[in-house]
C-alpha cells in the first residue's frame, strides 16, 4: 500500500515538473512549483527521512515561492511602466 | 493552463521509465547500508543524542556545518550588496486586508513559539536549528504580508543577533579546541538520552545556528519584499 503511494506521488511530481515547464503563465507556474514542494515532502517523510521533510516545507514551499512572487511582481510592474 | 500532446506523451514516458527503475531502486535494502548503520552504532554512545540527524549534523562534521553558515551568510551579503541601492520603505505587497491584520497578532507569537520548540528539541526530534530558524523568519514574512507600511525591523538588534551568533559557533569551537583538543568536539555534560537537557554541546551549536539563520532570511525576505518601486 505505502509502494502505491509512492509510486503515485512519483508520477504525479513527474507530471507536475513538466507541467512547471511547459505552463506558460509564470504565477500559475509558481503555485505548480510550491505544490510539487509539497508532493516531495511526502516523498521525504515516506523514505524516513523527516528532518530534510521539515526543511522543504519551510523553505520549498514557503519562502522560496514569496521570493518568485515577488520578482514576478517586480518584472510585471517594470513591464507595464514601459 | 496548455498542455499539448507532446508533453503529455513525454511525461508519460518518462513516468513509465521512473517506474521501472523505481522497481530496481526498491529491491536494495537500505537499512543495513554501511555508513547509516555505522553512525547509528556510534550515535548512542559518543553523543546521547535522540535525533542521530542533529548528531552528525553537529557533532561529527560540526565543521561542515560552520562552512554551509558561512556560504548562507555570503549568498546574503551578495544580495545586500547588489539590492542595497533599491531598498525603500515601498512594501511591495500592500494589501489592507483588516482580518489578515488582526489574525497576524495571535499568530505571530504562535509561530514563532513553534519555532523555538524545534529549536531546543532538535536534539529529540525532528528539525533542528536551519528549520526553525527559517520558520521564524516565516512568521516575519508574514508580518510583512499583513502590515504593509506599519512594521519595521529594528536592523542594529538584527545585526548584533547575527553577528554574537556567528562569534558564538566560532567561540564554542576555539573553547572546545582549548578543553579537548578537538574543533567544535563535546567537552560538556552528556546527560541521559530522551531528556532536554543532553546531548552535551548539540543543543548550543543549534541555538547559534538558529539565531544566524533566522536573522540571514529575515533580511533576505526584507531585501526582496521592501524594495523600491521601479519608476
Amino acid at each position: 500500500m505505502i509502494g502505491l503511494i509512492i509510486l503515485a506521488i512519483f508520477i504525479t511530481l513527474i507530471v507536475l515538473a513538466i507541467a512547471i515547464i511547459q505552463n506558460d503563465d509564470l504565477p500559475h507556474s509558481v503555485v505548480l512549483f510550491m505544490g510539487f514542494g509539497l508532493g516531495s515532502v511526502i516523498l521525504y517523510f515516506l523514505f524516513s527521512a523527516p528532518d530534510v521533510a521539515l526543511t522543504e516545507a519551510v523553505i520549498g514551499t514557503g519562502v522560496s515561492g514569496v521570493v518568485f512572487l515577488v520578482t514576478l511582481l517586480q518584472i510585471r510592474s517594470k513591464e507595464i511602466k514601459k | 493552463m496548455k498542455f499539448s500532446i507532446r508533453s503529455i506523451f513525454i511525461s508519460l514516458i518518462v513516468s513509465i521509465m521512473i517506474v521501472l527503475l523505481l522497481q530496481i531502486f526498491l529491491q536494495f535494502d537500505l537499512v543495513t547500508s554501511s555508513a547509516g548503520s555505522f553512525v547509528l552504532n556510534i550515535n548512542a554512545n559518543s553523543t546521547e543524542s535522540a535525533n542521530a540527524v542533529t548528531s552528525v549534523v553537529t557533532y561529527f562534521r560540526g565543521f561542515d556545518t560552520l562552512g554551509e553558515v558561512t556560504i548562507l551568510f555570503l549568498s546574503i551579503f551578495g544580495i545586500s550588496l547588489g539590492l542595497e541601492g533599491y531598498r525603500d520603505k515601498f512594501n511591495i505587497f500592500a494589501y489592507e486586508n483588516s482580518l489578515l491584520k488582526i489574525a497576524v497578532d495571535t499568530l505571530f507569537p504562535l509561530i514563532v513559539l513553534f519555532g523555538v520548540y524545534i529549536i531546543i528539541h532538535g536534539h529529540l526530534s525532528p528539525g533542528g536549528g536551519f528549520q526553525g530558524g527559517v520558520i521564524i523568519a516565516s512568521a516575519f514574512l508574514l508580518m510583512f504580508l499583513a502590515k504593509s507600511n506599519d512594521f519595521s525591523l529594528k536592523h542594529n538588534i538584527l545585526e548584533l543577533a547575527e553577528s554574537l551568533s556567528g562569534a558564538g559557533f566560532i567561540l564554542l569551537g576555539v573553547l572546545s579546541i582549548l578543553i579537548i583538543n578537538r574543533f567544535l568536539g563535546n567537552f560538556l555534560p552528556l546527560g541521559k538520552i530522551g531528556e532536554l537537557f543532553s546531548g552535551g554541546v548539540i543543543p548550543l551549536i543549534y541555538i547559534f545556528v538558529s539565531i544566524k539563520v533566522s536573522a540571514e532570511i529575515t533580511s533576505l525576505v526584507e531585501y526582496f519584499i521592501r524594495i523600491k518601486d521601479v519608476k
